[in-house]
Parts: C-alpha cells; sequence; structure tokens
C-alpha cells in the first residue's frame, strides 16, 4: 500500500433528498485499495457508492477525491477521476459494442467527440481487457445479458479513472466471467494503481479480491475490516441475518466440491 | 484492429450512399415540384426563369413569387420538423416522442390563433416574428406541462397519452376561438390551422431559414452530449455533462424549431417521428453528428413531396398537408412499433 489517501469520507450522511438513509460516515481509503461493500439488498450499499460517484449529492458532509471536496469539482473534472458503473439497464439504440466503449472515452475527446489514435488504442485495450474484442461490432442491444455487462464495464474502464466505483458488477455474469472480473480488477490496481471500490453480493468472492470489507446492514455500517476480520460465522449470520445453522449448510455446500 | 478499420469503412460507405441518395431525391422531388402545377411551363423556360431571365412574365411570378419560395419553405421546415423531434426522442429517451403526438404543435396552434385573433382586431396585422414568438410561447408551455406529467409517468405509453389529450384540448381551444371569430379572422386562420406551406413569402422563408439554420447548427455542435444521454441521464453525467443544462438547452431548442414551424405552416403531423426513424435506419447508426444533418435532409425530401401530392393529387383542390403527412408517415411509425415489440 502506497498510503496515499485518495478518498475520504468525512461525518457524511448520504441518501435521496434531505432523506438520510446512512448517516455518520467516516471512512478514508488509499489509493490501490479494493474495497468490497457488502451486505442484504436494499442496505444501501448503492447509495454509499452512488454519492461517491456523484450520481447523489450528499445530504450532510462531503466526499474528498483526492483530497478536493466533490462540491468543488466540476462534472468534468470528476469523470476524468471516477467512473462508475451502474445497476440500471441501458438500451441505447444502433450502438455498437464499440460505440458504447467509445463513450467511454468523453471526457478527452474534443468538442466534437472524434476519437484520436491514443483513444482507439484504450479503447481497443478494454475490449480485449473485458474478453470483447470478437463482439465489438455487434449492436449493443443484441447481446445477452452478461454481455452486456461486460460492455458496461469496458466502457468503465476506458474511461481512463483513478478511482473505479462497480455496483454489482458480477450481476448477471456467469461463474467464469466473475472470476475473470476479479483478475482484472486486481490486474488493474497492480498496474494501473487503481482504486477500487465495489459491492458484491457474494461474500466468498469478497473475500479473494478485497483489502478491505465494508458490511452494510439496516442502513448501517455495521463493520469494517480486513476479509480476515469480517468474513467469520458470527459476523456473517449477523450480517444476513441468517440462522448459525443455514450458515452451515451454506458452507458446507460450498465445500462439497470433490 | 483490421476488423475495426472495416466496420469503420463500411459505416462510411453507408453514410456516402445514403447521403448521396438523399440529395439526389432532393434535387429530383425539387425540379418535378418547379415543373408541376396549373399551369403548365416547359423545362427551358424555367431554367431561364431560374437564372433570371424573362423578367416580368406571368411565369416568371408563379415560379418566383408562388412555387419557389414554397418549396423552399416546405424544405426549412421538414427539415427542422425531423431535427426538432430528434431532439424530443433525445430528450425523453423515447423513439416515439415527437412535437406532433405530445401535443406541442399544438399548443403552439393555439397560442398563434389566440394572437392573430386579438392582435389582428387592434393592428390589422401580425408580423412574422410575432408569430415565431406566440408559437413558441405556446410550445414551452405545452412542453413544460408534459414534463411535469413525464416526471409523474414513466413509460411510453402514459406519456404518449398524456401529450394526445393535451393536443385535444388544445385543438378544442383552437376550435372553440374559431367558433366565436368573426369571418375576416377565420379566413385568415382557417388555411392556416389545418396546415399549409402555401402562401408563403420570401420574407417568411428568409426569417424561417435564420431561424432554422442557426438552431439546427447548434444542436449539430451539441452532437456529443446527445450522444452521451443515449446511455441514459446518469452515465451521461458520469462522463461529465451538465445534465440538467443540457436538457433545458434541448427541449428548448426543440420547442423553437416545432414553434417556427407551426407559426408560418400550422402543425404537421408524424413528420418528427417517422423521419428520424427513417432516417436511423438507413444510417443503421444513432450518432447525431451523421443523424441530425441526414434527419434534416430526409424531412426536407419527405416534405417536398408530401406537398407536391398535396397540390396535385386532386387538383385545383388543395390538401392541406398534414393529411398528406399523416398518410404517409403513420404508418411508418407503426411499422416503427411493431420493430420494437418484437426486439
Amino acid at each position: 500500500m502506497s498510503g496515499k489517501e485518495v478518498i475520504k469520507l468525512n461525518r457524511l450522511s448520504v441518501g435521496y433528498g434531505r432523506k438520510v438513509l446512512i448517516g455518520d460516515i467516516g471512512l478514508s481509503i488509499d489509493e490501490g485499495e479494493i474495497v468490497t461493500l457488502i451486505g442484504p439488498n436494499g442496505a444501501g450499499k448503492s447509495t454509499i457508492l452512488k454519492t461517491i460517484a456523484r450520481q447523489l449529492e450528499p445530504v450532510v458532509g462531503d466526499v474528498y477525491i483526492e483530497g478536493k471536496p466533490l462540491s468543488k469539482l466540476s462534472f468534468h473534472e470528476l469523470s476524468e477521476t471516477v467512473s462508475i458503473l451502474l445497476t440500471e439497464r441501458v438500451d441505447p439504440e444502433l450502438m455498437t459494442v464499440r460505440d458504447v466503449v467509445e463513450a467511454g472515452r468523453y471526457p478527452y475527446t474534443g468538442h466534437m467527440g472524434m476519437l484520436q489514435k491514443r483513444d482507439e488504442e484504450v479503447v481497443e485495450e478494454a475490449l480485449a481487457l473485458c474478453r470483447i474484442t470478437d463482439i465489438s461490432d455487434r449492436y449493443f442491444r443484441e447481446l445477452s445479458d452478461g454481455q452486456k455487462q461486460r460492455v458496461m464495464l469496458a466502457r468503465t474502464i476506458a474511461q481512463e479513472p483513478k478511482i473505479l466505483v462497480l455496483d454489482e458488477p458480477t450481476s448477471y455474469m456467469d461463474i467464469k466471467y466473475k472470476l475473470e472480473l476479479l483478475s482484472l480488477l486486481k490486474r488493474l490496481r497492480d498496474s494501473r494503481k487503481m482504486t477500487i471500490l465495489l459491492s458484491l453480493h457474494e461474500f466468498e468472492l469478497a473475500k479473494v479480491i478485497s483489502d478491505r470489507i465494508i458490511c452494510v446492514k439496516d442502513r448501517d455500517i455495521i463493520k469494517v475490516g480486513t476479509p480476515e476480520e469480517i468474513l467469520n460465522r458470527k459476523v456473517l449470520c449477523e450480517l444476513y441475518d441468517i440462522s448459525p445453522e443455514n450458515l452451515e449448510i451454506l458452507l458446507q455446500s460450498m465445500e462439497s466440491v470433490v | 484492429m483490421e476488423e475495426r478499420s472495416t466496420m469503420k469503412k463500411a459505416r462510411t460507405v453507408r453514410y456516402g450512399v445514403v447521403f448521396t441518395l438523399l440529395t439526389a431525391a432532393f434535387f429530383i422531388i425539387l425540379i418535378v415540384n418547379i415543373n408541376t402545377g396549373n399551369v403548365s411551363i416547359p423545362l427551358s423556360k424555367i431554367l431561364e426563369i431560374l437564372s433570371g431571365g424573362d423578367e416580368g412574365s406571368s411565369a416568371y411570378s408563379i415560379i418566383r413569387m408562388i412555387r419557389l419560395p414554397r418549396l423552399v419553405m416546405a424544405a426549412i421546415l421538414g427539415g427542422a420538423l425531423s431535427v426538432s423531434g430528434f431532439l424530443l426522442q433525445t430528450f425523453f429517451g423515447n423513439p416515439i416522442a415527437g412535437p406532433f403526438v405530445l401535443g406541442i404543435s399544438s399548443g403552439a396552434k393555439f397560442a398563434v390563433a389566440l394572437n392573430m385573433i386579438f392582435l389582428l382586431r387592434i393592428y390589422r396585422s401580425v408580423s412574422s416574428w410575432n408569430m415565431i414568438a406566440a408559437a413558441f410561447l405556446g410550445a414551452l408551455i405545452t412542453t413544460g406541462f408534459i414534463l411535469l406529467v413525464s416526471r409523474r409517468i414513466k413509460d411510453s405509453a402514459g406519456l404518449l397519452v398524456a401529450g394526445i389529450m393535451v393536443g385535444y384540448i388544445c385543438s378544442a381551444a383552437t376550435d372553440f376561438l374559431l367558433t366565436f371569430a368573426e369571418d375576416s379572422d377565420i379566413v385568415n386562420l382557417r388555411g392556416w390551422s389545418l396546415g399549409s406551406f402555401s402562401g408563403m413569402s420570401w420574407d417568411n422563408v428568409s426569417i424561417a431559414a435564420s431561424v432554422v439554420a442557426l438552431i439546427t447548427a447548434a444542436s449539430f455542435l451539441l452532437s456529443k452530449p446527445i450522444d452521451a444521454l443515449q446511455l441514459g441521464e446518469n452515465y451521461a453525467k458520469s462522463m461529465g455533462v451538465n445534465v440538467r443544462v443540457f436538457r433545458i438547452l434541448l427541449i428548448l431548442m426543440s420547442s423553437i424549431l416545432s414553434a417556427t414551424v407551426t407559426a408560418f405552416a400550422g402543425p404537421i403531423s408524424f413528420v418528427g417521428i417517422a423521419v428520424p426513424f427513417l432516417t436511423k435506419s438507413m444510417l443503421k447508426v444513432s450518432k447525431a453528428a451523421v443523424v441530425i444533418p441526414g434527419t434534416f435532409l430526409c424531412g426536407a425530401v419527405f416534405c417536398m413531396g408530401c406537398d407536391l401530392i398535396a397540390r396535385c393529387a386532386f387538383a385545383p383542390t388543395e390538401l392541406n398537408i398534414s393529411t398528406v403527412t399523416s398518410i404517409f408517415g403513420a404508418p411508418i411509425v407503426i411499422v416503427m412499433l411493431i420493430r420494437r415489440k418484437r426486439k
């Protein structure tokens, strides 16, 4: 860890409008860290991620990106630093996979959005990283949900952010691509020093990839720590509201693969 | 890398073909249009007149004062309607949005009718600018109302129904005005309120041309954020678009365009939906920098063609332009809906 702080949440309350969903969050994330939010549906994981990427305005407090408060950054400045993968479905008309990924270059292209050679290289690399080069000329609407998810991921990578925010990046993906995603994220961190914030449903995947895990439950952050500290039976039962017996069944089913 | 260049090349070829065809269609319709009418004028004479000869003859005034301004107006306003539709579709993220179905044209029509009746009483004349201003106000008020409704109703069917209802209300209000207007006003209003390109002066043409050119150019220059909005508001925001400001710009530009059309030619139906759809289907792309000029050209051709039919199909009686655009436009919209459902 380089120890350089890139994200700081200072007494942050997130929510919609004036309604606070999770209050008084304090957190500091270093460059190159991979931080995962886990917890049941509706706990507020998305709300936190969206506030950090300024899709939502903070209710109280502020988010500091590389020392600057979000409210002082223009949307353009922010777009060169943070890119986000949202859970919402997009339905672009007559756009090919490549068109969608090229949209990630938006902050860097000139007034009419023409791509330079460097932009095309970045797009090419993003396509290759997400293994969609072979479908790059197909129309986005024709793809399966899993393919679409990889295209949208490639778009966020093409935006060349310092901070990557991924809201449930594994949704619609089958197990092969889930595992590939994890190694991809590690590579992005190692080669580009990207800081990555994501939310996951699969705590077992969170364990493999994260430097730190944040447990969000009932509109509250109940625990923050390394995977070793977090992923024990007691925390999991509490986090997901499951009985110890049921957890055993789940864990055994995972281990039962020969 | 190889594959990329072939795709890009294929697209460029397609653009080239489509634009060439549209330009060719434009000139063919232009010539046929000048050449057709109650008074037949031989082609050689037309060419002579267009190059400035034979001044003072009746053929000269028919071509120079009647047919040509009407044609140019049909081209300009047809293009304007199509671009206006395209901008609205971007705004709502919905290909069925257009100035006519959303009731915006009818709102503009009502404002113009009101303006005409009252100003004619006082001043006995109405300037083009005044008409545009009234139409713009009417368009903006209706759009504002549609926006309010669209916050509550997210699905396209609901939005559409709301728009159609607003259209009906405005039309009813206009009819009400007409019923109680004086005969002299009705003569003025009636032809206009049904929609027509007839009776255009060069003054009208130059005013419409300057407004439309300005707004179309502006929307072309906004191609980049328009494209970004294709991925939805939230992604556009994350790419650095100031969505709030940009959406206001979009709706203003679209309203000015459809207001200009309504001020001069009355409400014209379906062009704003059918033409952008046709253009995108031909170009197989949604990039605004290509679609905006394409849809303008296509709209010009479409409206010139429809006006030709309106003029000639039952000559000497003229159809109103909306009758013709509906006959051709509405089936295109139906095809579009069926194709979308199949997806």
